[in-house]
């Protein structure tokens, strides 16, 4: 609603330093641009002063070859040992074989040693300190010869991640169970060797002045809109914080509405649904230290699509979804329809039902409205519990909570039956939402619409829903209108709404997204192909359907 | 110009117009003026009328008038009583067995009666007697007394024809003998009284035993230039269950007179209505039958003849052979088919032309007659008629002629 | 505002459609009996055909100037002064429009449902909900629209549907009904309810393919018009023509008296309130939208927004200006008459002047 604050970002003033282009350094260096003059002992001087009294920075004096004095500077706990052992300082301490030391020189001896000697497959010099302190931050190890203008700086980084295991909060039952992990690169890997084209580009750039960390653009060179893309990049560019320690952080900055309830940015564990994202046109954005991607733009009826969705068959998971979509309303809606009809117009009820229920609430001291609201906030406070509990206890308090506690709700006349059911049967059908974050606006959205229920009856529920699907209307998520394909029309988009209609109809990706290449399915591949009677004879083979 | 300046003002023209909204809508949060909870609700299912005899004027205070100065108004006093549904005594599921005596009409719905000038009056006078509020929505029996039906309808139909929360498929019917009766029987197949008169009704119509008659139904019928209304009519038996007389018919808004039960089955025979639900007893060669319709079908034309509406009813009916008092007749016996079919149709004339006569004599045009020739011969209609009053007394002098088709479908399980 | 031409066709006839169907749906079936008895049906149906002819004079209209809306273009044709006068009274005419609608819509409410409630309030909250949602652009607009649409036809039809089972044939004879004298005045008054098809003149410019503007209008009457004669069908056939001269708001007793099958759900009225106060949001935001609109381009402004609640006051009080429910109906039929002069003969006259004048925008690329 444009009330508001429907802002697409404004760039005011000039970008901001410190991630304006990929990979730049340190904004304000504290060492400053100094060159390393091939004086040992004064760089190791300097990174003793700049990492002051942090006693895990090793340094490593070691002479190369037996003949040149050098360094190895490192953080441990922050690289592979062994290699950094094998790799790297056992043949930096014995002569090639083949070649004899006289061949040596302190000049160029690093960039030598790398290309001759080394046997570590990431070697790059450096020359001043700034590059050494970062290097070494990074976790990558920092080879200095006395008399060398330049340093060498081998990737050694290699931090513990946990393994790659089925996602939390996105369990399917068929479909991959790869989860991403916390480190960018094997996640990146993850969405590479699923996704095997040339076309894939990965774009890097560095964001937060103090985490520096590293954050990876995906996208489809040729499929994507560049304009998309150019949009990401400039949103991305203008974030000038000290940290980003999730992909969480990242969105709260990129998206088109803060105030909204709703998220315009969908993210997932999940690689193939990265790359399913990806082959619609979507674009996806990956964070160090985060295992959430997030794919952007994103519209409304992602929200409630699940993965087995596409791997099943589509009959069944038509039904399937739209029970879900049953839930998502019911989630938002029950609990402000029960308290009009009850409050407002108990004449759309059955009689007998009617009289039922006056019996059940007689016992009760107040308004039907207070009573669901206090069941209601109750309710969100035990799932915040639950979330927080250990595993053990956890699974133990949802069920005494929901059960005995509602029970004995009844009975201390707290609350009448009808509203416990009521508000069970919603807060399950908000489980239902596969997104968590689109269940939570449809969470906090029912309180409204009940308290404008309680005032105005059926008549405040419908001004309620009007002014959630207006707003839904005007919202858009990096300049695709929210409701796609539903509105603006678009017949493609439909196949995929509420049903999910067969793969080989979908022959088209959604148009809202502008792709540069809409076709996805070939151009012959109507129905699977036909049995033939005389089988044996082979089929007639069906045109290849891998673009 | 300053770009800075605008900006800002008009950062704070906005801050203060979203102030000032949500102010305006927390205005609104002070007031939730409809909001009446369920259980402060008195339901009614159902509404009994009767007119009360002048003495019961002292039964009533000035609720609604003054008695010396102003004057009571000068309409006729009526007593009107209501069946409100206790909360919760009405269970939903198999109920308390014994103990409390659940199921006892006196526990589960609450009857009280008060008396008024007209019916909003004595419902006003009825919620200064109640703590909750009373609320017709789950409105579904009216029954008014046969004495107050030939006095007139007028009020009784407006009222409730105004009242927003009175749905149209509620019920009216006459009752013989006091309408308060009705309200406080208590029979023994259904927890709820009301539910009892209008289930009788409901499944009336789904039996075949009755034709649609709903209140809206009736007026609408009473409003038509070429129609009469009609309502049931019951009475109260002595296992406090109730039977449906006939059809109270009327002119406007007055009763004019009931028929008998069968004629239900000939109203609904001149109608086409389905399915059939009547039996009746057939004379042959000395002894009985009975059939039952299963099916009817029916046509009406007309033409004007002579200057007056000629009206030709063709009926024909679908019957099962029922019962058979002996062994006398053969039910394989095509012939024997035959002759019951020929009986059943002089029969059925002749009570279809009884029946005509009988509304005749009545000037109560509960078929609706007239409107076939406004719809029909609109110009006939416009010169000769064009009012209700005078197809009212026209109605007495059309011609008709009926010719009655019967076919014994079915004999049952047995053979002969 | 720029006009950023982005309405396809189809939403272009969601935004006519819902825009016509709106609070008049309630009491149309009384103003067609009252003028013609059984003759209803016809009645609404000629009264469409009318309706169509002033949509197509403010389309054709609308076609030759396809950059501008009819508050620019009038000041071409007839000149500055006269033009501005003209436009002037239909703003003041549209805000009036507004504002009875809300008053309407808010005496049906407190009359059939929220009986206690003040009926100020109703009509201040349908009005801020109009205001609110008027503020966004014409794309967003047409969104609106295009989504409620659906909401609004299939439950309609889906009652219309249920109640003709209890419909009899012979309510529905002499189609021209006994008493035909006053159909002339009942095609006026119903044509008066299609008011709201004046909203083409700001869809036009924003089109896509301001050819397709025929195509539009004339669907959009079809469906609009097609669904009232097909209520009026219903509520006559099942009331009949007498009964439903007693009934203030026929449709929502049709609501009332229907049931769907099992009986599953009785009283659908309560359903039926709910999607018609969605059809009274889109009319009412439309002739909001409108208002502001035109009001923006006749003082040559760039911020629309402003005016949505600078507007709201002056409505909320016209619209609490009538007495009793009486006199407002009086009001809304005085506003109905003004109403057919300012949105059928006005833009028929500029058009014929702009024939005679050989005056026209940029034409259309094919």
């Amino acid at each position: 609603m444009p009330l508001f604050g429907q802002r697409t970002r404004h760039l005011k003033g000039k970008p901001r330093r410190g991630n304006r282009k990929p990979d730049t350094g340190i904004s304000d260096p504290p060492s400053g641009r100094k060159p390393i003059d091939g004086r040992l002992d004064a760089l190791i001087a300097e990174a003793t002063r700049v990492f002051g009294t942090d006693t895990t920075l090793t340094i490593r004096r070691f002479r190369i070859f037996g003949s040149f004095p050098a360094a190895m500077l490192y953080f441990p706990n922050m690289l592979d040992q062994t290699a950094l052992n094998e790799s790297i300082l056992k043949p930096a301490m014995t002569v090639p074989p083949g070649q004899s030391l006289s061949e040596w020189t302190s000049q160029g001896l690093l960039g030598k040693l790398a290309s001759e000697a080394l046997w570590h497959s990431e070697c790059r010099e450096i020359e001043d300190c700034d590059s050494m302190i970062q290097a070494l931050l990074q976790g990558d190890t920092v080879l200095a010869a006395e008399g060398s203008p330049a340093a060498l700086v081998v990737g050694t980084r290699k931090i513990d991640k946990r393994g790659i295991d089925q996602p939390g909060t996105e369990q399917v039952i068929r479909g991959p169970r790869e989860g991403f992990v916390e480190p960018i690169g094997p996640n990146i890997a993850l969405i590479r060797y699923r996704l095997q084209s040339a076309e894939l580009r990965t774009r890097q750039m560095t964001i937060g002045r103090r985490t520096l960390s590293k954050v990876v653009i995906c996208y489809m060179d040729g499929l994507t809109d560049p304009e998309l893309l150019a949009e990401v990049d400039r949103r991305l560019s203008a974030i000038d914080i000290d940290a980003v320690l999730d992909s969480g952080y990242l969105e709260q900055f990129i998206e088109d509405n803060q105030w909204s309830p709703f998220p315009q940015v969908q993210y997932t564990e999940r690689p193939d649904k990265v790359v399913a994202n990806l082959l619609e046109g979507r674009i996806a954005i990956l964070v160090d230290g985060s295992p959430l991607a997030l794919i952007v733009p994103t519209v409304f009826n992602q929200f409630y699509q699940a993965v087995e969705d596409y791997t099943e068959r589509f009959m069944q998971m038509s039904a399937i979804r739209m029970a879900r979509l049953v839930a998502l309303v019911f989630s938002l809606v029950f609990p402000s329809i029960y308290v009009s009809i009850i409050s407002f117009n108990p004449e759309l009820i059955p009689t007998e039902f009617a009289v039922a229920v006056a019996g059940g609430r007689a016992g009760v001291p107040w308004p039907a409205v207070v009573e669901v609201l206090i069941i209601e906030i109750s309710m969100e406070v035990l799932r915040e519990a639950t979330i927080r509990l250990p595993q053990q206890v956890g699974g133990a308090l949802s069920i005494v909570g929901v059960l005995v506690i509602g029970q004995a709700a009844v009975a201390a006349g707290f609350a009448s039956p009808i509203t416990v059911v009521i508000i069970a049967l919603t807060t399950i059908g908000s489980f239902a939402t596969p997104a968590y974050n689109a269940a939570l606006a449809l969470r906090l959205l029912r309180f409204p619409l009940i308290i404008i229920a309680g005032i105005f009856g059926l008549y405040g529920v419908m001004i309620g829903l009007i002014l959630i699907a207006n707003h839904l209307l005007s919202l858009k998520s990096f300049g695709v209108p929210y409701l796609s394909p539903l509105v603006p029309v678009s017949f493609e988009g439909m196949k995929d709404l509420l049903i999910r209609g067969p793969l080989w109809w979908m022959k088209r990706r959604p148009e809202f997204l502008k792709p540069r290449d809409a076709d996805r399915v070939g151009p012959n591949m109507t129905e699977p192909p036909e049995t033939n009677e005389d089988a044996g004879r082979g089929s007639s083979t069906p045109s290849n359907s891998k673009e | 110009m300053s770009a800075r300046g605008d900006v800002a003002s008009k950062k704070n023209v906005r801050l203060a117009a979203r102030l000032s909204l949500l102010l305006l809508m927390s205005a609104l949060l002070s007031g939730c003026w409809d909001r009446t909870e369920i259980e402060d609700r008195a339901i009614v299912l159902g509404v009994s009328i009767d007119k009360a005899p002048p003495e019961a004027e002292k039964e009533e205070d000035p609720i609604t008038h003054y008695e010396a100065k102003l004057g009571p108004p000068t309409s006729d006093l009526i007593r009107v009583g209501v069946q409100i549904a206790l909360p919760g005594r009405i269970p939903l599921g198999p109920g308390e067995s014994g103990g409390s005596g659940g199921n006892d009409p006196q526990k589960t719905v609450w009857v009280i009666d008060v008396v008024g000038h007209s019916v909003n009056d004595a419902l006003m006078n009825l919620q200064q007697e109640l703590s909750a509020r009373l609320f017709f929505g789950h409105l579904r029996v009216i029954v008014v007394s046969e004495e107050m039906a030939r006095f007139g309808l007028d009020n009784v139909d407006d009222y409730f024809h105004r009242n927003p929360e009175v749905r149209r498929m509620a019920w009216m019917m006459v009752a013989k003998g006091e309408a308060l009766a009705l309200m406080k029987a208590a029979p023994k197949l259904e927890r709820v009284p009301s539910l009892y008169l209008m289930t009788t009704l409901d499944q009336g119509i789904r039996m075949g035993k009755f034709p649609q008659d709903y209140i809206g139904l009736f007026w609408s019928r009473k409003a038509k230039l070429g129609q009469e209304g009609f309502l049931p009519y019951v009475e109260l038996k002595k296992s406090q269950n109730v039977e449906t007389k006939g059809l109270a018919l009327f002119r406007d808004s007055r009763m004019v007179g009931s028929t008998s039960p069968l004629d239900i089955a000939v109203y609904m025979a001149l109608k086409g209505n389905n399915p059939g639900g009547y039996s009746a007893f057939v004379e042959v060669k000395g002894t009985e039958v009975m059939t039952h319709v299963t099916h009817r079908e029916e046509k009406t034309t007309f033409k004007i003849r002579d200057g007056k509406p000629f009206f030709t009813f063709k009926a024909s009916f679908e019957l099962n052979l029922e019962e058979k008092m002996n062994d006398v007749l053969s039910a394989q016996d095509p012939s024997m088919i035959r002759e019951i079919e020929e009986a059943q149709s002089k029969g059925a004339k002749k009570l279809i032309e009884a029946f005509l006569e009988k509304t005749q004599e009545l000037d109560s045009d509960v078929l609706g007659l007239g409107e076939y020739v406004r719809a029909k011969s609109p110009g006939y209609w416009n010169k000769n008629v064009r009012t209700k009053e005078r197809w009212q007394r026209m109605y007495k002098e059309i011609d008709y002629e009926v010719e009655v088709n019967m076919n014994i479908r079915r004999v049952g399980m047995k053979a002969q | 505002m720029k006009a950023t031409r982005d309405i396809t066709a189809t939403q272009a006839a969601a935004v006519v459609v819902s825009t016509i169907i709106g609070v008049g749906v309630l009491p149309l079936p009384l103003f067609t009996v009252q003028a013609a008895d059984t003759g209803a049906p016809l009645v609404t149906l000629l009264a469409s055909v009318l309706a169509l002819v002033g949509l197509l004079f403010v389309t054709l209209l609308g076609m030759r100037f396809p950059d501008h809306s009819i508050i620019q273009y009038s000041e071409q044709i007839i000149g500055k002064w006269p033009a501005r006068t003209i436009n002037a009274c239909v703003i003041v005419f549209f805000a009036l429009l507004t504002s009875l609608t809300a008053r309407e819509f808010g005496e049906v409410v407190v009359t059939s449902v929220l009986k206690q409630t003040p009926v100020e309030v109703t009509v201040i909250v349908m009005l801020m909900l109009a205001a609110i949602s008027a503020r966004n652009n014409i794309t967003t607009f047409s969104y609106i629209h295009l989504f409620y649409v659906p909401l609004l036809l299939v439950p309609v039809l889906m009652i219309i549907t249920l109640s003709l089972k209890n419909a009899e044939p012979l309510n529905l004879q002499p189609i021209w009904g006994n008493q035909p004298s006053g159909m002339l005045q009942g095609i006026l008054t119903v044509a008066a309810l299609f008011q709201g098809s004046f909203v083409m003149t700001i869809m036009i410019p924003a089109m896509r393919r301001p050819a397709k503007a025929l195509a539009v209008s004339f669907y959009s009457i079809l469906i609009a018009g097609g669904l009232y004669v097909v209520i009026v069908i219903a509520v006559v056939g099942v009331f009949g023509a007498q009964e439903t001269k007693k009934l203030l708001w026929p449709t929502l007793e049709l609501a009332k008296a229907t049931s769907l099958p099992a009986n599953v759900l009785e009283r659908l009225d309560g359903a039926f309130l709910a999607v018609w106060v969605t059809a009274v949001f889109t009319t009412l935001l439309t002739s909001y939208f409108l208002t502001s609109v035109s009001l923006k381009q006749m003082l040559r402004l760039e911020e629309p927004r402003i005016f949505t609640f600078f507007l709201l006051p002056f409505v909320f009080v016209l619209a609490m200006m009538p007495a009793n429910i009486a006199k407002m109906y009086e009001a809304v039929a005085r506003a109905g008459q003004i109403g057919l002069g300012l949105t059928m003969v006005y833009p028929g006259l500029l058009l014929l002047i702009s024939l005679l004048r050989r005056k026209r925008g940029k034409p259309i690329e094919r």
